[in-house]
């Protein structure tokens, strides 16, 4: 039955976030992204009351914290047969609500991460065990998973990556830098894609853990933001540095074909429609503080003339985040009932991404000079600056509509 | 718990609506649109599949399907040929006004005469609203409903009513207080043989061809006081709701449209070869179907949304936010997604030969067919902001933007 009503669940888990999000996490944000930092203690304790609102599940899921099984199809665990899982469905709910508090606090929870989905989905057992097993007790130590793609020379095209890696005895040896790397830096360990012969391509990629204090492997600079500087973005230097055999992610066996490649790609399919809830989040976030401005400015004092063109651009706004939450819930949708949804997880990215930054520069608009100013309660021109990137990560809006494209038009590969 | 499955009964009633659109509308789309309407026996088909009167409550001799189960099987319609569906018999947007603004024994009244089973098939309703220009003395409508005995006298013209030639009784909708502008309204029932009525000619129009737009003279009408429509709370309130809820059967025909023209173009973009490749090949061409698939995408969803919202019962209010938003993104994305298809298929898809011009034509009518994307901004503004609705600004009256009322 066709239905938009969130479940008693989902709805408890929006309000509560909302809740600590207002009372206390936005009071803290401006701070935070100051500090380029969330103190430890207040991760330690967000984490706890997260968990408790959420349930176990749902909360590992779109905080990243740690292992659970993979959304959408390829899950090696799911729900049984006939009664389809709400955990993506939730997952975007929590995700909206969280970013809509404050995204670099999202991204700066402790646990897996993006590292979590390719080892989940591409790990032996014994690699699952190993690298998941770190997160399950963070009491004395908060950790942290990294995922290592991006390079200086390949961003959106991934499959010119160029940092190498030679098998050498019982052990691989890593050469390159990897860039924009979130978590890089505190990550206990980073799942890094390097190539075998970057003639090969695809082919030849391989996916390696590589753990913190490696011998040759160094963070180099740490990133000065636009936003989101509350959460760490980091360049990491491999050079020379030696990684266990038994550290190639999911053995040789899995990368005697693309098998690779896909790992990194596979990761996206799980995490882009909560990319762009994510990115719902910030720009109803805009929103709501447009509207507020509006109603207190242009109506409750005395009708001016200016209220019709800005409740225009309001409802512009608004209806355009509308669809855009409309194709992330189809996606995380599709994703609990295991079918595939690789064009509508990207066609959420993508529409979400616009959407809220189009949310973010018009709610600026419409509040004029005040809408600048930063404080502790103004936090639109930190919203304004988080919100760029969502249309950047995770692949920008137009890899996605070169993923959508591949799906539309027969016998597309490449352009 | 969200769920973008329609049930088994409803996927069953878009497909047999679906295949009766396709062959009976959508593979005579020139024919209807040269004869500038469909034949009978297509009336009378569709009348017996029960299209015209799904959503009306089954009190009021509709079949109570809800408007989730109105808008999947309207979005058929609007693929096969979406001028068509305005050609259709059945109240129409006659039906919906009454359901909201009369009470339910007079509802049953007028709307038992759709479901005729020998006459249904060919009575049609209309909606005398909108007016040439703004009244330049007051607020309100120029036609007026002054009391007359026991009864009403109706003076002045509407505009751009749809079906005006067609129908047997319009809902006119006419000032009873001048003096308290657009609160000042009423509704009447009109025959159209009552004397001094007059039918104008019908218009030529940019779109849908199919459907009957023209003018209605109203010169001293008496009608009995019965003849007005008094709904249990407030009248604007409940010309609010007409509006939002009409506008949805309009958004999913253009919904229907979008889609097709999209279907269009993307084929088009595989066959056509160009430098070498389909031009589908080409990032610029590949672009712009993937920015307008996510658009049709995501008006379906909005739409359905929006409907779900008043068979749900969510709050009025919300309901009324979901249905301008879902209508104001359903009406532009039918009108860029058909420049879009006219665009991809280049100069072919100016020519006759092909629907694609036909698809631009009708995305523009349609976007006049109901509360435009600027009104429905407009609306959706002021739930959001928690301002009382007010019907200047959220109405499409003749002040704001004249619209075809369908």
């Amino acid at each position: 039955m066709i239905d938009f009503q969130l479940t008693d669940k989902q709805r408890q888990l929006k309000d509560a976030l909302e809740g600590l999000g207002r009372h206390v996490v936005r009071p803290q944000s401006l701070a935070w992204d100051r500090d380029h930092t969330v103190s430890e203690a207040f991760l330690r304790q967000f984490m706890g009351m997260a968990r408790a609102f959420a349930g176990e599940g749902s909360a590992e899921r779109f905080l990243g914290t740690g292992e659970e099984p993979g959304a959408g199809h390829g899950a090696d665990r799911g729900a049984p047969r006939g009664k389809p899982s709400q955990a993506n469905r939730t997952a975007a709910v929590g995700a909206e609500a969280l970013a809509w508090c404050d995204a670099a606090l999202l991204l700066a929870m402790p646990g897996p991460g993006l590292g979590g989905p390719p080892v989940r989905s591409t790990g032996t057992p014994e690699q699952r065990q190993r690298f998941f097993g770190i997160f399950k007790d963070m009491s004395q130590e908060l950790r942290w998973g990294a995922y290592g793609l991006t390079e200086p020379g390949a961003g959106s095209d991934v499959a010119a990556i160029r940092t190498t890696c030679v098998k050498d005895g019982d052990a691989w040896v890593l050469n390159g830098r990897k860039c924009y790397i979130t978590n890089g830096a505190r990550a206990a360990w980073t799942v890094i894609f390097a190539t075998v012969d970057h003639r090969l391509g695809r082919a030849g990629h391989r996916a390696f853990v590589v753990e913190k204090g490696t011998p040759g492997f160094s963070v180099g600079k740490i990133e000065d933001k636009m936003g989101l500087r509350a959460s760490e973005t980091a360049e990491l230097v491999l050079e020379d540095c030696r990684v266990p055999e038994a550290n190639l992610l999911g053995g040789a066996d899995a990368h005697a074909s693309k098998e690779g490649f896909m790992t990194a790609m596979k990761t996206f399919d799980t995490t882009r429609p909560l990319v762009g809830a994510m990115a719902c989040g910030i720009g109803r976030a805009a929103y709501e503080h447009a509207r507020y401005f509006v109603r207190e400015r242009y109506l409750l004092s005395r009708p001016i003339p200016r209220y019709a063109a800005l409740a225009e651009r309001l409802a512009r706004v608004g209806r355009r985040l509308e669809a855009a939450r409309a194709l992330v819930h189809h996606a995380v949708y599709l994703a609990d009932l295991e079918q595939q949804n690789a064009k509508e997880a990207s066609m959420a990215k993508a529409y979400a991404g616009q959407a809220a930054v189009h949310a973010c520069t018009e709610a600026i608009d419409l509040c004029g000079a005040h809408g600048t100013l930063a404080g502790s309660d103004q936090l639109l021109e930190k919203w304004f600056r988080d919100i760029k990137v969502f249309d950047i990560f995770e692949g920008t809006g137009n890899i996605q509509r070169v993923v959508i494209a591949k799906r539309i038009v027969s016998g597309l590969k490449a352009f | 718990m969200l769920s973008f499955e329609p049930t088994e009964e409803q996927r069953l009633m878009r497909d047999s609506v679906g295949d009766f659109a396709r062959a009976t509308l959508g593979a005579h789309a020139r024919e209807h649109e040269a004869m500038r309407g469909v034949p009978d026996a297509v009336r009378r088909a569709a009348f017996e599949l029960g299209l015209g009167t799904m959503d009306l409550p089954e009190d009021a001799g509709g079949q109570g399907l809800g408007l989730v189960t109105t808008v999947l099987l309207e979005e058929e319609l609007g693929r096969a040929d979406a001028a068509a569906a305005f050609a259709l018999a059945g109240p129409g947007a006659f039906g919906t006004a009454v359901a909201e603004l009369a009470r339910p024994l007079e509802r049953a009244a007028l709307l038992a005469p759709f479901a005729s089973a020998e006459a249904g098939h060919a009575r049609f309703g209309a909606v005398g609203w909108s007016e040439l220009r703004p009244n330049a003395e007051r607020a309100g409508m120029s036609t007026v409903a002054v009391r007359d005995g026991a009864g009403y006298r109706l003076s002045g013209h509407k505009a751009f009513v749809h079906n005006a030639g067609l129908a047997e009784r319009v809902l006119v909708v006419a000032q009873v207080e001048p003096e308290r502008g657009w609160d000042g309204l009423g509704a009447f029932v009109v025959p159209t043989d009552a004397p001094g009525v007059t039918i104008g000619a019908r218009h030529a129009t940019v779109g849908l061809d199919c459907a009957w737009f023209g003018e209605l003279g109203l010169d001293a009408v008496s009608v009995p006081a019965a003849a007005r429509l008094e709904p249990e709370g407030s009248f604007t309130a409940a010309l609010v709701r007409f509006f939002a809820k009409r506008a949805l059967v309009v958004a999913a025909r253009a919904v229907g449209l979008a889609g097709r023209a999209y279907d269009m173009a993307r084929s088009y973009c595989d066959e056509r070869v160009a430098f070498g490749k389909p031009i589908g090949h080409f990032q610029a061409v590949a672009f712009e179907l993937a920015d307008r698939h996510m658009d049709v995408e995501s008006a379906r969803w909005l739409l359905w949304r929006a409907a779900w919202h008043w068979d749900g019962a969510q709050p009025e209010r919300a309901a009324l936010g979901a249905s301008a938003a879902a209508t104001a993104h359903a009406l532009e994305v039918a009108m860029r997604t058909a420049d879009a298809c006219v665009g991809l298929h280049g100069g072919i898809g100016f020519v006759r030969d092909l629907l694609a011009e036909k698809l631009m034509r009708d995305a523009k009518q349609m976007a006049l067919a109901c509360p435009t994307a600027l009104l429905c901004d407009q609306l959706a503004a002021a739930v959001e902001v928690g301002a009382p609705l007010d019907p200047a600004a959220v109405l499409p009256t003749p002040e704001a933007q004249a619209i075809f009322v369908c």
